[in-house]
């Protein structure tokens, strides 16, 4: 099942998704690339509901990206990301709302310090060092709790990255073969392999 | 000829030109003066008070250098503006910014930034020399800024709906003799404490009146405080104006007291 | 479950002698699953009114931006702060204003009012989700943890607390009553407002 990950460390933010595709019990696609990049700094991983994760993941990506067009400077991850959270809420007491859930992380060039926002389908926000999303949460946090650390090097954050991904791929009965992995900091986006 | 094109403000005359707009400008040029400075640390701002009689009642009067965006405790207030012009469309322009940046708060969760809402208010005024059948807003402003983004800035917007950025500027009544006092004066990475005095003398030498007093000043400064490294914005009040203009070297000549010693 | 109790948290306010103070805890949480052991619920208006909004977390948000942009309009039109009885009331009709299809939040609120005489009047009230009022005298609860909050604040508040008692009366009061609650707890806040020249 859909899992996703994301957790911040000293000048950089990780954030991981499986690459499966599922309709029903059957996995349609193996390489799907869950996490968009909406700005140069900016990640969101998105899961949820087929289709209506790609059209809002869609809708808010181009939002962005238009207002970078605009004012030629990005959004601020803080800002963005409340930008993002009230199109979520909108649409919560919409007609026919959207499900789905996000991970947002993002580097604040300003501030030089990253940011990561965790958002449900509801619109509930919080901002946290670590985060989860899908049956994955229930084994990652509490090793998160354990074994996260704020000033970790990006090896160590990797590491810690790893060993979520490695329970939950022993303990999780339907748990994903594959993840994507990036990594945002000073520089902008790149994707890692562990 | 003028007259049969300069009734309407959407209609170009042969010339290329749009009379009401140049009339709006016109207007701006006899009111009081703003000036602004920007500086390395912070943006100072100046405006002439004008005081139509003695009778006004001032305690309720609007301060023509009023703050645009009066967030109380978080986020901070980080636009000053200055207001050239009719003060009736002023107050709807003043208005209209401080809604548009509480929009932007609502939004996006942040200050907005300064250059976007000298854009907002510039769509707004662009739109009434092009619709309708209403005259353009017969109002020059003056924006002092902080954002993230590009830290202090200085704008100026006009009734066509044209803005700038500036490093010193002047808007109202003798605006040229004190953008070529300024263009002499301004040195690049001048600081507040020396941008305070340059706004100030030459304010004294740009007004008509040959005395310089609270009364007819008013003065804001916008910084960043040091404790939370959030844009601060002061207003002064006339007390602190007078001491200022003391402290300068500016006051005001003692009328009573030379007539003693005469 | 209800949707009430989906995100969990608690809030408190108590009166005191001429001071007043509101409390609340900081678990953000999916059903049984935590997720942030540091959510605001209690969020500063004014310099003299704090607003508590416990329930569905996405209208704790949606709330406190729709308020701070009322207040800010407020004050900038008003040339002045907003009363807390006067904000009572605007979060009273704003939530009315939702009233078949509410914001799934009961609001807290504490403040300092402006007596007669010129000094400081402690003020707490609170409201149900859409918005009636309710203005206690001795103290106000809500959240997953109201029926524990109401028990043990009957028994340790009483009338006339100075600032340091009341601190302590309203904090041992929301930290053993989030004890017994599954959805709260995971630290707590409290903020205590006194009058410098009183009544």
């Amino acid at each position: 099942m859909e899992t996703s990950f994301a957790l911040t460390g000293k000048g950089y933010l990780i954030m991981a998704a499986d690459t499966t595709s599922a309709r029903s019990i059957v996995k349609m696609k193996v390489d799907e690339d869950k996490i968009k990049t909406l700005s140069p700094h900016l990640l969101m991983a998105y899961s949820g509901e087929p289709g209506d994760t790609i059209q809002f993941a869609e809708y808010v990506e181009r939002n962005i990206r238009l207002y970078q067009i605009r004012n030629l400077y990005a959004l601020r991850p803080a800002a963005a990301a409340s930008w993002i959270r009230r199109a979520v809420a909108e649409s919560l007491r919409s007609r026919k709302p959207y499900s789905v859930n996000l991970l947002l992380g993002g580097y604040d060039t300003a501030t030089d310090d990253p940011h990561l926002y965790w958002v449900d389908y509801l619109g509930t926000m919080a901002e946290v060092p670590f985060a989860a999303h899908g049956y994955g949460s229930y084994f990652a946090l509490s090793l998160l709790d354990r074994y996260h650390d704020p000033d970790a090097t990006l090896e160590e954050g990797l590491a810690t990255l790893k060993r979520c991904i490695d329970e939950v791929s022993k303990r999780l009965v339907v748990s994903p073969g594959a993840y994507k992995i990036k990594v945002v900091d000073k520089d902008g986006v790149r994707e890692v392999e562990l | 000829m003028a007259r049969r094109y300069d009734s309407r403000t959407t209609i170009f005359s042969p010339e290329g030109r749009l009379y009401q707009i140049e009339y709006a400008m016109e207007a701006i040029s006899h009111a009081g003066t703003v000036l602004g400075v920007l500086a390395k640390d912070g943006v100072v701002l100046a405006a002439e008070k004008k005081v139509t009689g003695k009778l006004l009642d001032l305690s309720s009067a609007k301060m023509e250098a009023c703050s645009l965006v009066p967030d109380q405790r978080v986020p901070f207030r980080n636009v000053i503006g200055g207001v050239a012009g009719l003060t009736a469309d002023a107050n709807s322009l003043v208005n209209y910014a401080r809604t548009a940046a509480q929009r932007h708060l609502l939004s996006y969760n942040e200050d907005i930034p300064v250059e976007l809402l000298a854009q907002r208010m510039c769509d707004m005024k662009q739109g009434y020399t092009q619709f309708g059948g209403l005259r353009p807003f017969g109002v020059s402003l003056l924006y002092a800024g902080y954002d993230p983004h590009y830290k202090f800035q200085l704008y100026h917007s006009d009734p066509s709906g044209n803005y700038s950025g500036w490093k010193a500027t002047c808007i109202g009544a003798n605006n040229g003799t004190a953008q070529s006092l300024l263009k002499q004066e301004y040195k690049d990475d001048i600081e507040v404490k020396d941008a305070i005095g340059l706004v100030l003398r030459t304010m004294s030498k740009t007004m008509d009146s040959t005395t310089l007093g609270s009364e007819k000043l008013e003065f804001a400064v916008l910084t960043l405080d040091p404790a939370t490294h959030q844009p601060k914005a002061k207003i002064y009040r006339p007390a602190e104006i007078d001491a200022l203009l003391v402290s300068e070297g500016l006051t005001k000549k003692d009328e009573d007291a030379e007539m003693k010693t005469a | 479950m209800s949707i009430m109790d989906y995100n969990g948290g608690s809030v408190i306010a108590m009166v005191g002698k001429d001071c007043v103070a509101i409390a609340s805890d900081l678990r953000l949480g999916n059903e049984a699953l935590g997720i942030s052991s540091n959510f605001q619920r209690v969020f500063p208006i004014t310099d003299r009114i704090y607003l508590g909004l416990p329930g569905l977390a996405t209208d704790v948000t949606t709330l406190r931006e729709r308020f701070r942009f009322r207040v800010n309009m407020y004050t900038i039109k008003e040339e002045r702060e907003i009363e807390p009885e006067t904000f009572a009331h605007l979060v009273s009709s704003t939530l009315y204003e939702h009233r078949f299809g509410p914001y799934f939040i009961e609001p807290v609120m504490a403040g300092m009012s402006k007596a007669p005489s010129g000094g400081c009047k402690p003020f707490i009230a609170a409201t149900d989700l859409i918005g009636c009022l309710n203005f206690a005298k001795d103290f106000v609860v809500a959240g997953t943890a109201s029926t524990k909050l109401y028990g043990v604040a009957e028994g340790l508040w009483e009338p006339g607390l100075e600032p340091e008692d009341l601190f302590e009366t309203i904090s041992q009061t929301l930290m053993n009553a989030v004890d017994r609650d599954a959805f709260s707890g995971w630290g707590c806040v409290v903020h205590v407002m006194w009058a410098l020249i009183a009544t």
